[in-house]
């Protein structure tokens, strides 16, 4: 019935057009920073924009590279992702269970004043967490970047909304074999729930790797900078080179964005029936 | 052996409070504490360095109340939130609705729209830092083969906080498509097909199907949206670091140079809880209308 007539065709390839003329302009900055990273210093500024790198030189992520250790940032990076991923989820999946799955004095309480935490952002808190962090002696330091990110409500939100799902036979069951709770939690909860933790973990993940407020406040030196932190000070105002600057944006971004190529579909699925977060 | 204690073996209570020791821990040191010092210090002079905290009353709340330069971030971050609230709304839901399940390359458009959510807003910034060049930039390059007047763009305080909007919205349409498009597919066919027959075209059921049904998700788009918008620093920051003049500056921001450029720790805690304050009342004011919107369909 629908889309049947000559009219309905054209409006259909009307709206197809539309989308692809928007998504052009969507992914025009990332062309426009990978192919200006190619660019001879003179078609860099050309007027008019030169559209294709032609020559296609190297020099500009040499020089990247020369004035800033990307591979240090990206260890740091991952160290920072890995170890605040794990954290929530683990803890995530423990808390999760626990008001799930159990019953006790103040359940409901500890629940609200666990989500209450999402209505307090770190943009709020990142003063008073930081004078903190300096009682602890932990400014500049891996723990101090890490200390507000080891554990994660909405991750513990979705993992124990899944678990209330979950059939208590299973659990019984188990609980007769002689199970122990951390055990059922480890090996039967953990691998029913693992999609959720997939999802969970993907966005926890995405935050944490793009996280720049917290980590350009505690982090002083070098050595620590994540690669947010490494990208925006790799940026100087006084300095117009922007070959060199593309380069080092297309070596934080480019390798991330091939990632998101291969499982944008679980991100957006993930996305779409979790809403929230970022 | 009392009840309570066999009501309490019997119920787990020591595995619940263990299992949910972790997160309670943490959640306590690093998220409600500073939550609660966050108040504390407003009312104190603090220097880190000599340790000193000094209780100086209401002082910075009114050294808030004169300083100018906050105000304009007060002002700057609710413009910036009405525009992102808004634009980022309404182009979501208009891209969100032109989506159909048998749409061919559906999953291709999702994934490019979607890109620039999951990057990362300072990298993007930087390249965006390039576009808008006043010399050099894309945008100036494209007015002028256009045949129009360029612009200054992030260099201009006319043009400063539009090319952060301009930027927010590009970075955050693509969230907001993907949940109306989720929002959308709970809308029964039958609705549509109905409206068919009796002769709707797509712009009319756009406004008299599609925006009353998909109300509980622009609900959410729109709060989450808010939030977002009045916590906006990362752009800021790498775009024109609040210039020029004042003229971009935001709310972090100007929390993050009292604290951590001007080392004023007591007065940036107060401008955090103006902030604390201000994201909490929106946060109930929308849900309260949105009750009421919601009731009264």
């Amino acid at each position: 019935m629908r889309g049947t007539t000559p009219a309905a065709a054209v409006g259909r390839a009307l709206i197809l057009l539309f989308l692809a003329v928007f998504g052009v302009l969507m992914v025009m900055p990332f062309y426009w920073m990978v192919t200006s990273s190619l660019q001879t210093p003179q078609n860099l500024v050309a007027y008019p924009p030169k559209w294709w790198p032609a020559p296609a030189v190297l020099m500009h992520y040499r020089a990247a590279l020369a004035k800033a250790p990307f591979l240090l940032y990206y260890r740091n990076s991952l160290i920072v992702a890995a170890i605040s991923v794990g954290a929530s989820i683990l803890f995530g999946l423990f808390a999760g269970y626990a008001f799930a799955i159990y019953s006790f004095p103040l359940k409901g309480f500890f629940f609200i004043l666990i989500l209450a935490t999402l209505m307090v952002p770190i943009q709020v808190t990142s003063v008073s967490l930081y004078i903190l962090m300096a009682k602890f002696n932990w400014i500049d330091t891996f723990l101090g970047i890490l200390a507000p990110d080891l554990a994660s409500a909405f991750g513990m939100f979705l993992i124990s909304q899944s678990i209330k799902g979950m059939p208590m036979d299973l659990i019984h069951a188990a609980r007769i074999d002689g199970a122990g709770e951390i055990r059922i939690v480890l090996t039967i909860i953990g691998p029913l729930v693992k999609s959720v933790i997939a999802t969970a973990g993907l966005i926890l993940f995405i935050e944490s790797w793009n996280d720049f407020l917290w980590p350009v406040i505690i982090i002083n030196s070098e050595r620590l900078r994540t690669i947010p932190v490494g990208v925006a000070f790799f940026k100087d105002p006084y300095d117009i080179n922007f070959g060199p600057l593309m380069a080092a944006t297309s070596i934080a971004t480019v390798p991330m964005i091939a990632a998101y190529l291969f499982v944008q579909k679980y991100i957006i699925k993930g996305i779409a029936s979790t809403g929230l977060k970022f | 052996m009392p009840s309570i204690l066999r009501t309490a073996r019997a119920n787990r209570w020591h595995y619940a409070y263990l299992f949910i020791l972790p997160i309670l821990a943490l959640f306590g040191l690093f998220r409600i504490y500073p939550s609660i010092q966050t108040l504390a210090y407003s009312f104190f002079d603090i220097n880190l360095v000599s340790k000193v905290f000094k209780p100086v009353g209401l002082k910075n709340f009114l050294l808030l109340a004169r300083d100018n330069t906050f105000q304009k971030a007060v002002g700057n971050t609710v413009i910036f939130a009405v525009w992102i609230v808004v634009a980022s709304t309404a182009i979501g839901l208009v891209l969100a609705s032109l989506f159909t399940s048998k749409m061919r390359a559906a999953g291709l458009f999702k994934a490019v729209y979607f890109a620039p959510f999951i990057t990362s807003t300072v990298a993007a910034a930087v390249v965006w830092t390039f576009l808008y060049n006043p010399r050099f930039g894309l945008f100036n390059s494209l007015l002028q083969l256009a045949g129009l007047p360029t612009r200054g763009w992030i260099s201009s305080s006319k043009d400063a906080l539009a090319s952060i909007i301009i930027f927010s919205i590009w970075k955050t349409i693509g969230y907001n498509m993907i949940i109306f498009i989720a929002g959308l597919q709970n809308v029964p066919d039958s609705f549509h097909e109905a409206a068919i027959i009796d002769g709707a075209g797509g712009i009319r059921r756009f406004f008299s199907i599609s925006i009353p049904l998909v109300a509980p998700t622009t609900i959410f788009v729109v709060m989450y949206n808010t939030i977002l918008a009045l916590k906006v620093f990362d752009q800021v920051f790498v775009l024109t670091a609040g210039g020029p003049a004042d003229a971009t500056t935001v709310v972090v921001l100007q929390i993050y140079k009292q604290a951590f450029e001007n080392y004023r720790f007591g007065y940036a805690a107060s401008m955090a809880f103006v902030l604390f304050v201000l994201v909490i009342s929106i946060t109930i004011l929308q849900y309260r209308l949105s009750r009421r919107w919601e009731t009264s369909f």
